[in-house]
């Protein structure tokens, strides 16, 4: 068994104020903030270790977890904080994020699937500086497998053979089967301690939310597999189907004004604010 | 020079790693209750040691399955963990303390028994030197080693007793190292919790580091086997826990940086909310130049001082006590002045619960006073700097200082004038038999610690091209010029025991009025700091 995870670096999102607009108008630059595995691909990679290990938090897998990125040079220690997470192995595909869009990275990982050949794909549902939320359902069609979305709990029977996916919808949730190969992409709650029933780790519960690149783990890591190649090198047609035409910065608040009276506050709103 | 260093990448996910775990064991409304209640997350310094986090693990060399962090490894992760919490760092801190003289005193197969346990159990460790009646002066101990012979004369088991104070982990650890008299001299013994004869007092109930567990250690006729000497003699102890002094006052001094840091932060971010007198705080210069500014200078300084430390340490074998205490000294000072501080820039609302600066304050304060007090680093610092500027032939600090003559991006000549005077009043007050004073040996030694972090800041920010720790260095060479010689003139006078013709010269090479000439442009300065650390 072999689960794919694909991972994007995003700037750190507890600091998604500081992200900045380029001079231009065409780019969201996030110089100078730190970068983190995208919250949502941290839980995918959470998710696969869970379906493979053999007993809960035991980190004996089933199978192989390989995370893959495409992005720059420097998201080797993005991609190393998953492996320490006790993901097995690798890949980076270069590129850069400008010149990408959620098509070319389907296309991207479709490659990678084909020389691959894993038996689920496990995405984060979408990044968390683009929100495009495309990529697991472009991958989806351009395989032709199927596919079930904004996962909040998944179960597997002991033989991996099918995925049992259930997804919160309004008033309810939803459950689809799929068989694998399939692509998976999972919400926050699958990282809650029952997100994920393998049949086989049963009886103890998971912490809350997805484990921690622990020290041992980060000295493993240094010894596991990363193979670096280029977008060019898969043949992946490079053209941007999505353009950005102009990003604008929303308008800044502007202080509040204490008022004295309610005279005042009333002759405000009338006057200032014309909501009277 | 290689420096014995984590890969930069490696040591960023250990931070990332921290973080994470604080984010989500140690959230604000949490430590808030522990700290009223008193409580000692136990649970929470668990999973810190278990396999799932293992910070420890920085701390303990790879042959023994840890990760062979250096000195500056160290100093980041307890800086940003004082960030957090000083009082679960310190639990931290315990374990490190109490891992030490195994790491510099135990044979290797020893080690090999101790270190792999404590790093793959994630064994919570105490470190159990200080008595009631033993605390600077280690050496009154009163805690006993008495060996138990065989009918062949061989050592088979040590009894231990007496009683050890404020010990970090003391109710919650696994393991104790503990110091006590051998026959043959203060000696160090791993002591397991489960041995009889072993029993943690009552928890201690403190003004800060209340998440932290302190308490007595009473040891009564408790009998471990020899094995469990640290070193294969009796009477080394002293001399492993002086040589470890280097390492363990870097992370204390780390502490104090991050205590200080988190403060100032905190009191900046206040400072661009709260409105007075019709704008902001922040644009108030009076308040930033008072309250902001010169700790924000003060704690660069430290900053500097720690990473030089750090690099010395990493770059050779051997221990640097002196530089350990400046560090150390002048750091965790500046950790309690910068958290002072951010109470009163919080107003009323520092003095209550809610903005943490309050917490943060009781919190730091006890970087002053454990891995000895600031006066004990005092009398080391002034007694032997004092010692090597004679060495020197008075000169000592001007080599330090070598390099910054003539920079003017960071005030280097002032730097650097300030150090050739206090090779001259070093030397001086040994000449004249003044370090019998010991204010002036302390005063020597605020004076050497005020430049020696001048020197530094000014090495490190003629480095890069950093704007404001390069104002920060302007200040702060300006600022010791004038304070650094002040001081010990006027200490000198007061003894009474320095001649005029003596004095004179001293004051001649002081040249106070050359450095209060110098002062032009600090306003300046100030006003940039302050416009550079609101900015976000
Ligand atoms: C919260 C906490 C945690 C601690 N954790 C540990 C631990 O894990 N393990 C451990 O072994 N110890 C620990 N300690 C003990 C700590 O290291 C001692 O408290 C410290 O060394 C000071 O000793 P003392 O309290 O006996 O003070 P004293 O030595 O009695 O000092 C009292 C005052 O006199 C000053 N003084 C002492 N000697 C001189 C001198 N020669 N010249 C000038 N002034 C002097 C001191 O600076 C201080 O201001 C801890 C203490 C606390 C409070
Ligand atoms: C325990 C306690 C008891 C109290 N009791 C009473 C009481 O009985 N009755 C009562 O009326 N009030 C009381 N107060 C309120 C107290 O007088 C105010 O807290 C105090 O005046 C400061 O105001 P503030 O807290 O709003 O701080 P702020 O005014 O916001 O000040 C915050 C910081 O900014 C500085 N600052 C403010 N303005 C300037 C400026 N122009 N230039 C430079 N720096 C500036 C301040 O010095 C301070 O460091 C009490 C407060 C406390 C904490």
């Amino acid at each position: 068994m072999k689960i794919l995870v694909p991972m994007k670096r995003v700037a750190d999102p507890d600091n998604a104020n500081k992200v900045k607009i380029s001079p231009d108008g065409t780019k969201v630059t996030s110089e100078g903030l730190e970068a983190k595995p995208n919250p949502f691909d941290e839980y995918a990679v959470e998710t696969a270790l869970r379906i493979l290990e053999d007993g809960v938090g035991s980190g004996n897998l089933r199978g192989e977890v390989v995370v893959v990125t495409v992005g720059g040079d420097d998201t080797v220690r993005q991609v190393r904080q998953c492996l320490a997470m006790g993901a097995d192995r690798g890949i980076i595909v270069q590129g850069d994020d400008d010149a990408l869009d959620s098509t070319i990275v389907a296309n991207v990982l479709a490659k990678i699937v084909e020389k691959e050949q894993p038996n689920l794909i496990i995405a984060g549902k979408q990044a968390v500086d683009g929100d495009s939320n495309q990529v697991a359902q472009a991958l989806a069609e351009i395989l032709g497998w199927p596919q079930a979305t904004f996962a909040g709990k998944v179960e597997v029977p002991q033989d991996l053979s099918s995925a049992t996916v259930t997804r919160e919808v309004d008033g309810g949730a939803a459950k689809v089967k799929v068989q694998l190969p399939a692509v998976i992409s999972v919400d926050l709650r699958i990282v809650s301690p029952t997100g994920v029933q393998n049949n086989v780790a049963a009886g103890k519960d998971y912490q809350d939310g997805p484990r921690y690149a622990s020290l041992k783990g980060i000295m493993k890591a240094k010894k596991k597999k990363v193979d670096t190649m280029t977008i060019a090198d898969l043949g992946v047609d490079q053209t941007l189907k999505v353009r950005s035409v102009s990003f604008t910065a929303p308008p800044q608040r502007s202080a509040g004004v204490i008022v004295e009276t309610v005279e005042e506050l009333v002759a405000k709103l009338r006057d200032e604010a014309k909501v009277l | 020079m290689e420096l014995k260093r984590l890969d930069n990448d490696d040591l960023l996910t250990i931070l990332g790693t921290l973080n994470d775990f604080a984010e989500r064991e140690l959230p604000f409304d949490k430590r808030t209750k522990w700290d009223e209640e008193d409580i000692c997350p136990e649970d929470i310094v668990k999973t810190m040691l278990s396999e799932d986090v293992g910070l420890h693990l920085v701390f303990i060399p790879e042959e023994y399955g840890g990760l062979g962090g250096g000195a500056y490894d160290v100093y980041r992760l307890s800086c940003e963990f004082a960030k957090k919490d000083v009082g679960v760092a310190t639990s931290m801190l315990a374990v490190a303390l109490g891992t030490d003289p195994i790491r510099v005193g135990c044979t290797p197969e020893q080690k090999e028994k101790w270190m792999t346990r404590i790093a793959e159990e994630g064994l919570i460790v105490a470190y159990g030197v200080t008595e009631p009646e033993a605390g600077s002066n280690v050496e009154s101990l009163k805690t006993k080693a008495e060996r138990i012979i065989d009918e062949n004369g061989n050592i088979t088991h040590y009894k231990l007793n007496g009683v050890k104070q404020f010990i970090s982990n003391g109710g919650i650890a696994n393991l104790y190292t503990i110091l006590a008299k051998a026959p043959d001299g203060p000696t160090f013994f791993v002591v397991e919790r489960e041995t009889e004869g072993i029993e943690p007092g009552k928890q201690e109930e403190k003004h800060g580091i209340r998440l932290s567990n302190t308490t007595q250690v009473i040891l009564e006729d408790c009998i471990i086997p020899a094995e469990n000497i640290v070193g294969t003699k009796e009477g080394q102890g002293i001399k492993h826990s002086n040589e470890v002094f280097g390492f363990t006052r870097l992370m204390v001094a780390a502490f104090g940086l991050g205590g200080g840091l988190s403060a100032l932060e905190k009191a900046i971010a206040y400072s661009k909310e709260r409105k007075q007198f019709g704008d902001y705080l922040y644009k108030k210069q009076g308040y930033t130049h008072k309250l902001i500014v010169p700790n924000a200078v003060r704690l660069a300084a430290a900053q500097a001082y720690i990473e030089y430390v750090a690099g010395l340490l990493d770059s050779s074998e051997e221990d640097r006590q002196i530089e350990g205490s400046v560090a150390k000294f002048f750091s965790t000072e500046s950790g309690n002045k910068a958290a002072e501080d951010a109470i009163q820039a919080h107003g009323g609302y520092g003095y209550c619960k809610e903005y943490e600066v309050e917490k943060i304050k009781r919190d730091v304060r006890i970087l002053t006073i454990y891995e000895g007090t600031s006066e004990i680093q005092q009398n080391i610092i002034g007694v032997f700097r004092m010692r090597q500027v004679v060495k020197g032939k008075g000169k000592f600090l001007v080599n330090m200082a070598e390099g910054l003559e003539g920079n003017d991006t960071v005030n280097g000549t002032l730097a650097a004038k300030a150090a050739a005077f206090l090779d001259a009043a070093a030397y001086a007050a040994f000449k004249n038999k003044l370090s019998r004073e010991q204010h002036i040996i302390f005063e020597l030694a605020t004076s050497i610690a005020e430049v020696e972090t001048a020197i530094q800041l000014c090495k490190a920010a003629a480095e890069g091209d950093d704007k404001l720790k390069q104002a920060e260095a302007r200040i702060w060479a300006a600022e010791v010029a004038v304070s650094a010689p002040t001081r010990m003139l006027k200490a000198f006078k007061q003894s009474g025991k320095v001649s005029d013709e003596l004095m004179k010269e001293l004051s001649i090479k002081a040249d106070i009025a050359g450095s209060i000439d110098a002062q032009s442009g600090v306003l300046e300065d100030m006003n940039l700091v302050a416009e550079l650390l609101v900015q976000d």
